[in-house]
């Protein structure tokens, strides 16, 4: 086990700049707090294995732990990780008057999870003026409150860990693949505890290359849209190199190479483009801007999914392989790309005690990964 | 009545220095009494507070020790007595304007008190009010004794008088807060009435007006009344000498550090080989005096406190009288025989004079020593110091720390002296990042906030006490203002001057003597400046934080009030808000999810860590009932239920 406390995740995470903000670490106790989207420790917890640090997916995450307890198999690492199903989808006539981003595939689940009782609240990201804000909500008429891409960490986990306090058993979360790690973790106990109980019932996982450090946006942000208020955010599809951010005062393009440079190292050393840990995963549908990629990873996600369809909350349609393709490419060109990054900072499969491993896989496994992907 | 009062001339009562001084103000007659709080000095204005209607006193808490010695020299300048007390580095704030007052002169009777702290006991500095006496050319005296603690205030009076100038009477620790016999005087009954003359010719020191200028002549002048001053210090009666007439060392010393010679000289049987010399007015020395003195052996051994002020002027006297009394050797400061910070003590002299003398110290009985370890290593526990239970400030600051560690852009904050100042240590989360004089917090924020053009980008905090803000705070406020500094200054409004015992300040609508005056409006005075004005209670731990981060935003000058009375304040101490419990169920106690929250980190006094049984406690003798634990709480296992 290489699980330590939060002085070790202070300095193996936080200061190196790989926390990407998920949340995962703050409200398990009253030391990890996330205000503006940065996590920091208020005082320094004696304890030498913490929750923070088992639940941290930038620290000593063991990729064969995660997929012998999920897949009953060892890490893979194949572009979209395990999954049963590629569909194409979007909202079903039932979800007509909700607001959406996209195909409003991840709405329509959570909606109807929430309706049916299969989750007892849900873990969404909301914006508070422009800062992407976690909330815990009850009712399927507060999704859509919720819809749309952030594109900065906010510490949507955090409201899980709350939710286990305040008594919720069956919590669903939509999440990137870096919280839905941490959401892997959690649901593995790695602190064997006796209290133990797996809270969340469903995940959903979003696609993510990368997202911003919050800190950094905001004056970027401040700059180019002035006092106008955020309405949403989007990232056309390559080669656009740009962001849009749809504010009340008219649409704002922001080129992407000022953007870049505002990714946390933690992104850059993220090998997981689809949320391989979720129930479903969901991300835009290349040259369908009304519809979304569906990966349906587990059989609790595959009877979602038939449910929502079944009941008018979803529209599915085979996905053409051609999108597949693209997107085993992107996929694996990440999974490269990051391991690479992460091998050469030293921060793959470390040996010594003080050096603490983002990720931990099997060498042979990563050799693969790193040969097999290119651009085809 | 006071028992400062009650006792009749000739009478012999137990005073503590500070009562002393107060009585011997009395017996000199003073008019008016004006201070600001500070430790060692504070219960003499106090004392005086308490007999202000009885004799006819005006007796104030000033808003800092300049105020105060210029209230005092105002009573001088319309011909009635008053004495000005302060700590040592009030004489600091005061000494601009002390700096003029030497040079204009006084008439009425002018007595400045300021007590030092050696060794630092209550303070932040080891201050030396002694050099003021030197740099600004005014006498200086030292009681030995608490019976001259209260003489030689009548003394000082009298020689005001005579040279028409300010005169410095110096009092330490441990003569303040000490106790000990004296032989009382009579209280004089006289009428006084208050004129200020400023009619007459133009250097006319009773009728003229005051002032420093001509500068050359009135220096000259108040060269002249320095030699009067030393006339008289050659045949005072405060200096002393005891000990053999051909002594092999001669001890000089001043102040408490004469007792600790006199018990050195004791304890190692030296009587007859060692004198003393104790000066009760040493600057300037009387020339005379010490060559009659000096001239009894070639050893003299200067024992003082702090820095070698004594030793330099006997080193200067005895260059000057060398063709007279021939070379001495010197033992003392610099040559490293006595240290030069830190508090004497008689185990010093007597190191001092074994090393001297080559003799031998039997010292401490070998029972004494063995038994003092035994008790040692059963011994007290390590302490630090530590906020009280339910102290306003140890919620301001968890406060404070937290929104600067979430704000996470490495704000920090600048302090100054109060109770506060402990925030440097764990009992205020070591939130003080720097610590000056009073006021100094401000000021230097205020600084930082206009490091912006250099990249500079840390939130810069300060934080003042009520009493301090009125002191010293309100120009670096203007300061921050006037020129568009960034800062957030937080006052921790306790309603009182806390630190040295509740004296009211300006924010009061009670003076020192109890009478009902008008209160200054920190809020309003505040909002006249332009500053952003927010006030909380640092109980609330909510809004007092999301106060904070809103106000961390923004750019400009902010103030935080922080309003909650102390918890030791004569008003509080009776009540309790809130009956605290700890539900033993719920406590997570030292497991991952909290790991000991409140006795490990918040460390209340008033909370206890059940070690056998993993839980926390609360001390129902200590706490006081604030509420504050069970905000912080993260599990809801400590409880608060009001007191009806």
């Amino acid at each position: 086990m290489h699980i330590f406390g939060s002085r070790e995740l202070v300095e193996a995470v936080l200061k190196k700049d790989l926390c990407t903000g998920c949340g995962a670490c703050v409200e398990l106790c009253p030391y990890f707090k996330s205000y503006k989207g940065k996590t920091a420790m208020l005082f320094p917890c004696t304890l030498s294995q913490g929750r923070c640090f088992a639940f941290c997916p930038k620290a000593e995450v063991d990729l064969d732990v995660l997929a012998n307890r999920f897949w009953k198999a060892p890490y893979e690492g194949t572009p979209l990780g395990k999954y049963r199903n590629v569909l194409a989808a979007r909202a079903g006539e039932k979800m007509e008057n909700a607001a959406f981003q996209t195909g409003g595939t991840v709405s329509a689940l959570m909606t109807l999870a929430l309706k049916d009782g299969i989750i007892d609240a849900a873990a969404l990201t909301d914006r508070n003026d422009m800062v992407a804000v976690p909330r815990l909500i009850t009712r399927a008429e507060d999704v859509s409150g919720c819809a749309g891409s952030k594109f900065m960490a906010a510490p949507t986990l955090s409201v899980i860990n709350r939710g286990v306090i305040q008594g919720y058993a069956r919590m669903g979360v939509v999440g990137t693949p870096c919280q839905l790690t941490a959401i892997a973790q959690m649901k593995t106990n790695p602190l064997n505890r006796q209290d133990f109980k797996d809270a969340v019932a469903l995940t959903v996982g979003l696609f993510c290359t990368w997202a911003v450090d919050t800190r950094k946006l905001l004056p970027l942000l401040t700059e180019c849209i002035g006092d106008a208020c955020i309405q949403g955010m989007d990232m056309p599809p390559p080669p656009s190199e740009i962001m849009v951010v749809d504010t009340d005062d008219g649409k704002v393009e922001i080129p992407l190479e000022r953007i870049r440079p505002l990714v946390p190292e933690g992104c850059h050393v993220c090998p997981d483009m689809t949320s391989e840990w979720a129930d479903v995963s969901v991300g835009v549908l290349e040259g369908e801007p009304d519809w979304n990629t569906l990966i349906i990873r587990t059989e609790a996600g595959d009877q979602l999914v038939k449910d929502a369809c079944n009941r008018g909350y979803l529209k599915t349609k085979p996905l053409p392989a051609e999108n597949l393709k693209h997107l085993c490419i992107a996929a694996a060109n990440k999974k490269k790309r990051a391991l690479i990054r992460a091998r050469d900072q030293g921060l793959l499969n470390t040996t010594a005690k003080d050096r603490h491993s983002v990720l931990r896989l099997r060498p042979e496994i990563l050799e693969t990964i790193i040969d097999t992907a290119r651009e085809e | 009545m006071s028992h400062l009062l009650e006792a009749k001339a000739g009478d012999r009562r137990l005073l503590m220095g500070n009562e002393a001084i107060a009585r011997g103000a009395l017996e000199a007659d003073i008019s008016v009494a004006a201070g600001y709080p500070g430790t060692p000095s504070s219960d003499i204005i106090e004392s005086l507070a308490r007999v202000a209607k009885e004799r006819h006193l005006y007796v104030e808490w000033s808003t800092n020790e300049k105020v105060a010695l210029e209230v005092a020299a105002a009573a001088s300048f319309a011909g009635l007595r008053s004495i000005c007390v302060m700590k040592q580095n009030g004489v600091n704030v005061a000494s601009d304007f002390l700096l003029h007052l030497a040079g204009s002169g006084t008439r009425g009777g002018l007595v400045l008190v300021p007590c030092d702290d050696p060794g630092a006991l209550s303070s932040a500095n080891e201050g030396e009010s002694r050099h003021f006496a030197r740099m600004l050319e005014i006498p200086l005296l030292e009681p030995g004794d608490f019976q001259e603690a209260k003489d030689m205030i009548k003394w000082a009076f009298e020689l005001s008088e005579e040279i028409l100038n300010v005169v410095m009477v110096r009092s330490v620790t441990r003569l303040s807060h000490a106790s000990g016999s004296v032989v009382f005087d009579s209280l004089p009954e006289t009428d006084k009435t208050a004129v200020f003359r400023f009619d007459g010719p133009y250097l006319d020191p009773m009728k003229g007006p005051v002032l420093s200028l001509p500068v050359t002549i009135m220096h000259t002048r108040q060269q002249e009344k320095l030699k009067q001053a030393v006339a008289k210090f050659e045949e005072s009666p405060f200096n002393t000498y005891i000990g053999p007439e051909t002594p092999e060392l001669l001890i000089i010393s001043s102040s408490v550090c004469h007792l600790y010679s006199k018990e050195a000289i004791h304890i190692l049987g030296l009587t007859d080989r060692v004198g003393l010399l104790k000066m009760g007015t040493t600057w300037p020395l009387p020339p005379k005096l010490m060559e009659n003195y000096l001239g009894l052996t070639d050893n003299i051994l200067i024992v003082e406190e702090v820095i070698p002020f004594l030793e330099e002027n006997v080193k200067i006297l005895a260059v000057e009288l060398a063709p007279q009394i021939g070379i001495k050797k010197f033992f003392g400061k610099k040559d490293g025989t006595i240290p030069t910070v830190g508090e004497m003590n008689p185990d010093l002299v007597v190191t001092a004079l074994c090393k001297i003398l080559a003799v031998e110290n039997d010292g401490v009985p070998e029972i004494y020593t063995r038994r003092a370890q035994e008790l040692f290593s059963a011994g007290a526990p390590q302490r630090e110091m530590t906020f009280c239970a339910g102290c306003p400030h140890r919620a301001s600051f968890w406060s404070i720390h937290n929104v600067l560690q979430m704000d996470n852009r490495q704000g920090f904050v600048c302090g100054d002296i109060g109770c506060y100042s402990l925030a440097m240590l764990p009992t205020g989360f070591s939130t003080l990042k720097t610590l000056h004089s009073m006021g100094s917090g401000a000021g230097i924020a205020s600084g930082f906030g206009k490091l912006g053009p250099f990249g500079f980008n840390q939130p810069a905090l300060a934080v003042c006490g009520d009493s301090t803000f009125f002191h010293a705070v309100l120009p670096a406020l203007i300061n921050a203002v006037h020129h568009r500094s960034d800062i957030t200054l937080v006052v921790l409004d306790n309603s009182g001057t806390a630190m040295t015992g509740f004296q009211p300040h300006p924010g009061l609508p009670v003076d020192a003597a109890g009478n009902s005056v008008p209160a200054i409006d920190v809020i309003r005075v505040c909002q006249s400046m332009g500053a952003i004005v927010r006030i909380c209670d640092p109980f609330d731990l909510e809004q007092t934080q999301q106060t904070l981060f809103k106000l961390l935003e923004r750019k400009g000058v902010n103030v935080l009030i922080l309003k909650q009375i102390c918890t030791l304040s004569p008003e509080k101490k009776a009540g309790k808000n809130f009956e605290m419990t700890v539900d033993e169920a719920t406590c997570i106690g030292e497991n991952c999810g909290c790991n000991q929250l409140c006795t490990r980190v918040f460390k209340c006094p008033g909370l206890i860590w059940d070690k056998q049984e993993n839980v926390s406690r609360i001390d129902e003798v200590i706490c006081t009932g604030c509420g504050v634990c069970a905000s912080i709480c993260p599990s809801g296992a400590i409880k608060n239920k009001e007191v009806a």
